[in-house]
């Protein structure tokens, strides 16, 4: 069985961690799923899913330090006018980022319960804010 | 304050397009892939790039080249459910007979606050005898226009009419016109420079990013191209903060402004008060 849901989310900063498990928590237990997985993908190239514990310390250690390893200032090839789009690539940092996080995290469900550590937090992160943003969760087992 | 005066209001989600006429802007405007959003994202961004006001800029074409983008009245009720974040201009279409007729209604009526016009999309010379009309209601009522000036990405474009010596005539012969030639009249910084020192009335923005980004093609073109200290002790009063909103990024751009080597009182112009100057208040 397989059940596929979205999440819509309208970041509001530049850069941010957004606190997610609650929201899929919740669709594993609305689905008939009993003992399965759970995906949680994002649909965008240039925010991630990150599963890490909801610490404001933590969140703010992540981002700064990514942004340490991908500067505003650095010198990227996607810094072009881009024809298909008629508009400069201007969020190299955006996509570098997401390629660290990954754009997926997959979490157990046993007993129709999504399964977590108690410090794990499934975040969305954003990397190119703020906009509206989509996110798949799709549960799936018997 | 900081101002974006150069912001395109085509996609917007308030102003009810259908899917074609979506898909019809993004071919006239060249911005293949923009997707509709709604005013929060607007304030959201403004949030962002700490940006308080948006100037929209509709343009009027005739039907066979894609018609309006936005009308003017779309662009006056953008304004009326923003007020505290945009400011709108009108557009005509200056092969029209009655576009004289339709500017002096878009300032009375719809309140807009100056005219933009884009000579190398709507093909004309702006020293054309029949846009004398057009110049003189804009005098009659103290409204500005900003003109696209330089290269322009958009298909159907012609460089020629929007070359920054095309418009001195008109600077020469309505010296009360307050006239700005925008995106810096790209790759021309330096006749646009020239004619910044020569006619007070000619302002210009800073909606220009076709290489690089922000910060290193600020520095190319205003640091290297033109004299390094040629806006901040000869045109800072003529310069003015514009984006090209949805085509580049605001946030990133106001960054590099900042981050220019001029004085800090220069920024400020550059960012808010040349605009506020520009229209004669907000």
């Amino acid at each position: 069985m397989v059940v596929i849901k979205k999440l819509e989310f309208f970041t509001a900063k530049y850069n941010e961690m957004i606190p997610i498990k609650k929201e899929v928590a919740q669709i594993v237990e609305d689905s008939p799923v009993k003992q399965g997985i759970v995906s949680v993908i994002t649909n965008h190239t240039t925010t991630g899913i990150m599963v890490n514990e909801n610490l404001e310390c933590l969140e703010d250690d992540i981002l700064t330090q990514l942004g340490k390893c991908f500067p505003e200032d650095g010198d990227y090839y996607h810094a072009r006018f881009l024809d298909d789009y008629g508009a400069m690539a201007g969020n190299p940092t955006g996509h570098l980022k997401a390629m660290v996080s990954g754009n997926h995290c997959v979490m157990s469900v046993e007993d129709g319960k999504l399964v977590s550590g108690s410090a794990q937090e499934i975040y969305l992160a954003e990397f190119d804010g703020p906009q509206e943003r989509t996110v798949s969760v799709i549960v799936m087992g018997e | 304050m900081v101002i974006d005066m150069h912001v395109h209001p085509a996609f917007i989600k308030e102003i009810g397009y259908s899917k074609e006429k979506l898909e019809k802007n993004r071919q006239v405007l060249g911005l293949y892939k923009t997707e509709e959003f709604g005013l929060e994202q607007w304030r959201r961004d403004c949030q962002v790039s700490e940006l308080d006001r948006l100037c929209i800029l509709p343009l009027a074409l005739p039907e066979k080249a894609g018609g309006d983008t936005v009308t003017n009245e779309q662009t006056a009720e953008l304004v009326k459910k923003c007020p505290d974040m945009l400011t709108g201009f009108a557009s005509v279409n200056p092969s029209e007979k009655n576009a004289a007729d339709v500017l002096e209604y878009a300032f009375t009526e719809l309140g807009l606050k100056g005219l933009k016009l884009h000579p190398s999309k709507q093909q004309f010379f702006p020293g054309d005898r029949f846009m004398e009309p057009i110049y003189q209601i804009c005098e009659r009522y103290e409204k500005p226009i900003i003109f696209h000036c330089g290269v322009s990405m958009e298909p159907g474009t012609l460089v020629k009419y929007s070359h920054p010596l095309v418009f001195e005539e008109t600077a020469y012969r309505h010296p009360k016109l307050k006239m700005c030639l925008a995106h810096f009249g790209w790759p021309w910084v330096k006749e646009v420079c020239m004619l910044m020192l020569k006619y007070r009335n000619i302002y210009t923005d800073t909606a220009l990013l076709y290489f690089d980004n922000p910060r290193e093609f600020y520095h190319q073109c205003m640091e290297v191209d033109i004299g390094p200290r040629w806006i901040d002790r000869s045109l800072r009063h003529q310069v003015m903060f514009g984006s090209d909103d949805p085509r580049l990024e605001q946030r990133r751009m106001i960054q590099a402004i900042r981050q220019m080597d001029m004085r800090d009182s220069t920024k400020e112009l550059i960012l808010g008060k040349n605009a506020v100057e520009f229209m004669g208040g907000i």
